[in-house]
């Protein structure tokens, strides 16, 4: 049944003024009283020929009883309860009806107000993103300390050298002159391009809370990777086979069994990564269509959850997490992050990687891991002394969201929304399956080494599509030639790079004909 | 200028920078420390002239023209003949990834501006001294 616009309150209020009774309306339009009723309290959808004699009854245009503007104020309102910052609140978006029909101004003040939250919250962002973006705030900020070294250096020699002979000295104090006055200049254009506002901490989510702390840690936590090494000598004993393994240490230690079901059968609601483990009846489930590789990495994460508990909790005591959610999604990451380190050991791992040039593929099938998997643990390489290439990591959906962020220092990865659309993260999608790789160079004259591929996950039944997603591992150029994705490309080349940036709202390229949206960088 | 090196002799620094006021004064200090200098205002110049003649010392810029400060450094610890020249990098730019990346290409030390005279010439001098440092 069609919702009913929330006009119901309008032709209430119309037919009161005008000193009518329902049961008059009712008539006058041809209709029963208990059905004007009906449509009064929205719970009847109107239209056509009734809502014109109604609209004429009541002496109304018929487009102010059309109730399409109300219909949008409820779409609007519907997407409003689904922010995540007013989850909490638990908003019933079918409540939004009775809003607009009763309080549309209260209603469409909410509206404006959440416009306002939004746009705010996406300059702060942008601020936030801009000392590393903005070519000319980076260029100013050179200037600055070129000048002050000048003037500093040559300072500490007038005040320190006392035989300076005068034509010496006169040159000198020229040089502090000339580099002082410069330096002025440079702060005023500095202010100038800070005079359109300050950037202040911004609330973050839970979400975006864990991936700082992960990005603080730069992905390497020492305690977890000793206890991995433990977790994964004690696992070994229970069977030749990881998997078969893993298997026996939770039903022996645990008390879990395993089981497969179809997803024909099972409530998928419940399963995450084509598995649920069920607490009360100490069980892990996995879906018949999930990989191995899913199967030896969950196996692993719960065998983590059950072992080390006190551990992950400490590791994700951390004043970065400022609530509970947020710790409890850490704890979710850190398993994870221990499970990768307890199935790819770091020293084999990296030995591995040097020796292969970090071929993921190649990788992947050394340690039987998805594309993923091997990726991440790629980035989690940070151990001081014994590190890897330092990479960042991106994974995307095909609607080009974002959907897991590692950036590396320096890399300009905006902090949410989409990133470049010429990134490989989205060209991935042109071409399924296919490694792409990219030499980008971005507008602060930062180069990186792209490499971009899409992961599909396969269909568990006819009627299921396929579903794809893109990850993108990249490092900075200068250490682009220890892996197999620089072989072939000419880094001194610049002009062989390709100008991308953060993303258009970021972007300080005015000549870039894949602009999708207007710079912020620039526009006020 | 009748010192240098802890072993006496005088040591040749090559200046990689193009900001030609620095230049000026980072010759001045590291002339009055004993120093012999020659300067260069962009990477090329620099990859050149290290291969012309090799100084004990390069003190590079990050921000060059044509190459900047890691091609150079990565091209010198390429080299079959100056792989281990002692280098160090002067730079604007502070930050933690510059610093990083350098040492990771092999940089014996890192000076950030705006720096003192004396951390110039003695983190200098106290590479001049090394000889063929180690990587």
């Amino acid at each position: 049944m069609a919702v009913a616009a929330p006009i119901g309150m309008k032709v209430r209020t119309r037919r009161k003024a005008q000193g009518l009774t329902q049961k008059s309306l009712a008539q006058k339009v041809g209709i029963s009283a208990s059905y004007l009723n009906l449509i009064e309290s929205d719970r009847r959808a109107v239209g056509g020929s009734l809502l014109q004699r109604i609209a004429e009854q009541l002496g109304m245009e018929l487009a102010d009883l059309s109730g399409d503007q109300e219909r949008r104020l409820v779409e609007r309102l519907g997407e409003l309860a689904a922010d995540p910052s007013i989850l909490q609140h638990h908003i019933d978006p079918g409540t939004a009806n009775a809003l607009v029909s009763r309080h549309p101004d209260w209603a469409a003040a909410m509206l404006s107000l959440s416009r306002s939250v939004r746009d705010a919250d996406q300059q702060i962002t942008a601020l936030t993103d801009r000392l590393d973006q903005d070519p000319a705030l980076m260029e100013a900020v050179h200037q600055v300390l070129n000048n002050a070294a000048a003037v500093r250096s040559t300072m500490e020699i007038l005040s320190s050298v006392e035989d300076l002979p005068t034509e010496q000295r006169a040159r000198f104090v020229e040089i502090v002159l000339s580099q002082s006055g410069e330096l002025s200049g440079t702060a005023e254009r500095l202010v100038a391009l800070f005079s359109a506002g300050n950037t202040r901490n911004r609330s973050l989510s839970p979400a975006e809370e864990v991936d700082d702390f992960l990005i603080q840690n730069q992905s390497y936590f020492p305690p977890l990777e000793e206890a991995a090494r433990d977790l994964r000598r004690e696992i070994r004993s229970f069977g030749q086979t990881i998997e078969g393994a893993l298997t026996a240490f939770l039903q022996q230690q645990f008390d879990i069994s395993v089981y497969n079901r179809s997803p024909v059968e099972a409530d998928l609601s419940r399963f995450r990564n084509h598995c649920h483990h069920d607490e009360a009846n100490r069980v892990l489930i996995f879906l018949d269509n999930a990989p191995p590789s899913t199967r030896q990495f969950q196996l692993a994460r719960l065998a983590c959850q059950l072992t080390a508990p006190d551990l992950l909790d400490t590791v994700a005591r951390d004043e970065l997490l400022t609530s509970d959610e947020a710790r409890t999604r850490a704890r979710g990451a850190l398993a994870s992050w221990l499970a990768a380190a307890a199935l790819f050991p770091y020293e084999t791992f990296l030995e591995d990687a040097v020796r292969h040039r970090y071929d993921v593929e190649l990788l992947r099938q050394r340690f039987s891991a998805s594309v993923e998997q091997i990726c991440q643990r790629l980035v989690s390489l940070r151990k001081p002394g014994a590190e890897g290439i330092p990479f960042g990591f991106l994974r995307a959906d095909p609607s080009g969201h974002i959907s897991k962020r590692f950036p590396i220092a320096g890399l300009p990865v905006p902090r949410s929304g989409n990133g470049c659309p010429l990134w490989p993260l989205y060209g991935a999608f042109q071409t399924p399956d296919r490694v792409i790789r990219q030499l980008a160079e971005f507008p602060n004259g930062s180069r990186y080494l792209f490499i971009g591929r899409t992961v599909r996950h396969e269909p568990a039944l006819f009627h299921e599509a396929p579903f794809l997603h893109a990850v993108m591992l990249a490092c900075d150029v200068v250490h682009a030639d220890q892996t197999v994705y620089a072989d072939g490309l000419d880094f001194a080349a610049r002009h062989m790079a390709t100008p991308v940036g953060p993303n258009c709202r970021l972007c300080s390229r005015s000549d870039c004909l894949h602009r999708g949206e207007d710079s912020i960088l620039y526009s006020r | 200028m009748t010192k240098s090196g802890a072993d006496g002799s005088v040591k040749r620094i090559l200046i990689a920078e193009d900001e030609p006021n620095i230049v000026e004064l980072l010759t001045f200090i590291l002339e009055r420390a004993g120093c012999l200098t020659r300067a260069v205002t962009d990477g090329e110049a620099a990859i050149a002239e290290i291969r012309r003649e090799a100084p004990d010392v390069l003190l590079l810029d990050l921000m060059l023209p044509k190459h900047d400060g890691y091609a150079v450094l990565k091209s010198v610890r390429a080299s079959a003949d100056n792989a281990g020249l002692p280098v160090v990098m002067l730079t604007a730019k502070g930050q933690e990834r510059d610093r990083k990346v350098a040492e990771s290409l092999g940089v014996n030390a890192f000076i950030t501006k705006p720096f003192s005279n004396q951390d110039v010439v003695d983190q200098v001098l106290a590479l001049a001294g090394t000889g063929a440092a180690a990587r």
